[in-house]
């Protein structure tokens, strides 16, 4: 038998799904055919916030769907995009007449079927689009190339946007032009100490030799930027994944600061608390304010051991929309 | 047959044996459209295509197919369910070609459909004509149904096909720049584009209903 806890592979999504309606079904509801996971009791009158992606980064989106955040999480199979027609009908299940926004995170299959469902309703439903790429590992100055990957920043975009479509009244063109304003301000960098195990063949999608820990790594079990082989104190990794993000988002002394320190599937909530630990120590020898923090598994690439630290430059309409109410099963 | 005794418009049980001959013409040709797949991109194109048409097959079956709106809603729908990056493209461009009228379709109509159509996957797929794809077809099948004197839609979709099919033979000379294709640049070059070819039948299609 295999190491990963699941029953015949075309059945590991569906029964994902069935299984988050068991722990959570409260809170979430499950669409079948084509499948998207909806909120238990559905907005009335708001704008309508839509996600989804490749499955194997739970609880990425399924897990915020709920009061405060996303109003339907699409899925598609592992690391694989949903299609157009689960998308579109996800959206047409949640639009109360306000309009939708959909946040996609920057992948080629991602943004051509949530392209296509939005394109395709555009004569009966107002839907617009916020584009997450905050994955600085992958920077590029080529000109049409494919831009920046999406990861953890996607998860403050959701946060802010589903607060700001439940402020009363709050239009379709503010919850995206919000969205687009975490995305700005966002970065994100990642390490992996170990890969990713593909549960059909059990093969890890790299290898590392002992003391190596790949730097720039992504959430679908890619190689990262560069193999390192780093001191091994803590306060070293977390410098070597915040400082270029500081540099990046050209945060001046005294920026009040959003971190999300997240775990990538294997990574112990112990030592993600020491990330955080050394993320606020190394922030504050900056002279910058870390004011708000999310500390977690959130954006997983499956069973991958190693973190990502995401930094959001904040202002006060940002942190209130973060500490607004949310009810969500892994965000509450 | 038409049934509406309008050989000037195309009616919905028109449009439906129109897919329903596309269907068979991908089913023939699939294993040809795989092997040019196979020598350019990355060979699952032919059974993709023949998957979403046989689901769109029995789909068909169950509707009134009032107008080719209808119709073309119900097949793209088939593609929109498929994974890839043809597959998506078809169903976006069959289901812009649905937001046409809920009535039997004139050749204006059509040929504003499919203008319309093409444009949205020229959008979204970022393909521009000379570039081994499937606009390499879709685009002169939309000049000649927006340039045809032809009042009836079986002549005006001949010359569509003809236009397409020209089209289609084209990619045969022309280096990637999109899609999988791409990777292989000059070594695929003799290659004709399986997406093209395939949207030339489809036009070709229409002889046979």
């Amino acid at each position: 038998m295999g190491r990963f806890v699941m029953n015949a592979r075309e059945n590991l999504v569906q029964q994902a799904l069935e299984g988050l309606e068991v722990s959570d079904g409260d809170l979430v509801r499950l669409n079948r055919d084509p499948d998207f996971v909806t909120r238990a009791e559905p907005a009335r009158d708001e704008v309508a916030v839509v996600s989804g992606g490749g499955s194997g980064h739970e609880p990425l989106h399924t897990g915020f769907v709920g009061r405060g955040m996303l109003h339907a999480a699409v899925p598609g199979d592992v690391f694989a995009s949903p299609t157009a027609l689960q998308v579109r009908a996800a959206i047409e299940a949640t639009d109360t007449g306000r309009g939708t926004v959909l946040i996609i995170k920057n992948y080629t299959g991602d943004v051509l079927n949530f392209s296509i469902a939005a394109d395709l309703l555009s004569n009966t439903h107002t839907v617009e689009t916020v584009l997450v790429d905050d994955d600085l590992a992958t920077s590029s100055e080529e000109e049409g190339g494919p831009g920046r990957r999406g990861t953890a920043a996607v998860v403050v975009t959701e946060k802010v946007c589903g607060a700001a479509a439940a402020e009363a009244g709050a239009s379709v063109d503010r919850v995206r032009d919000l969205g687009r304003k975490v995305v700005s301000r966002s970065a994100t960098l990642g390490m992996s100490f170990r890969a990713p195990t593909n549960p059909l063949t059990g093969l890890r999608s790299f290898e590392l030799e002992e003391g190596e820990v790949e730097f720039g790594v992504g959430i679908h079990g890619e190689r990262g930027i560069e193999t390192r082989r780093p001191s091994g104190e803590a306060a070293d990794l977390v410098e070597s994944l915040a400082s270029p993000l500081v540099e990046a988002l050209g945060l001046d002394r005294g920026a009040p600061v959003l971190a999300v320190v997240n775990g990538l599937g294997a990574t112990h909530g112990l030592e993600l608390s020491v990330a955080a630990f050394e993320l606020r120590r190394f922030l504050e020898g900056k002279g910058l304010s870390l004011e708000r923090t999310l500390v977690g598994p959130y954006v997983t690439s499956l069973d991958m051991k190693g973190f990502s630290i995401t930094l959001t430059a904040l202002d006060d309409e940002l942190t209130e929309l973060w500490d607004a109410p949310v009810h969500t099963p892994a965000l509450r | 047959m038409t049934d509406t005794g309008d050989t000037a418009r195309l009616s919905g049980p028109d449009a439906r044996a129109w897919f329903l001959a596309f269907a068979d013409r991908i089913s023939r040709g699939a294993d040809d459209l795989t092997d040019l797949d196979r020598r350019a991109g990355d060979g699952d194109f032919g059974w993709n295509i023949d998957t979403s048409l046989g689901r769109a097959r029995s789909a068909l079956q169950d509707i009134d197919a009032v107008h080719p709106a209808e119709v073309f809603g119900t097949v793209s729908d088939t593609f929109l369910a498929s994974g890839g990056t043809s597959g998506p493209l078809f169903g976006l461009w069959f289901g812009r070609v649905a937001h046409g009228p809920e009535e039997p379709w004139t050749v204006a109509d059509l040929a504003m459909a499919f203008d319309t159509a093409t444009a949205a996957v020229q959008r979204l797929g970022g393909a521009q004509v000379g570039q081994k794809t499937m606009v390499d077809a879709m685009a002169p099948a939309v000049q000649a149904l927006a340039g045809t004197a032809r009042p009836g839609w079986r002549e005006a979709l001949g010359e569509a096909a003809e236009a397409a099919s020209a089209g289609a033979d084209s990619t045969g000379g022309m280096v990637a720049r999109k899609g999988r294709a791409s990777y292989l640049g000059e070594r695929a070059a003799d290659v004709v584009d399986p997406g093209a070819l395939s949207i030339a039948w489809f036009f070709a299609s229409a002889a046979d209903v």
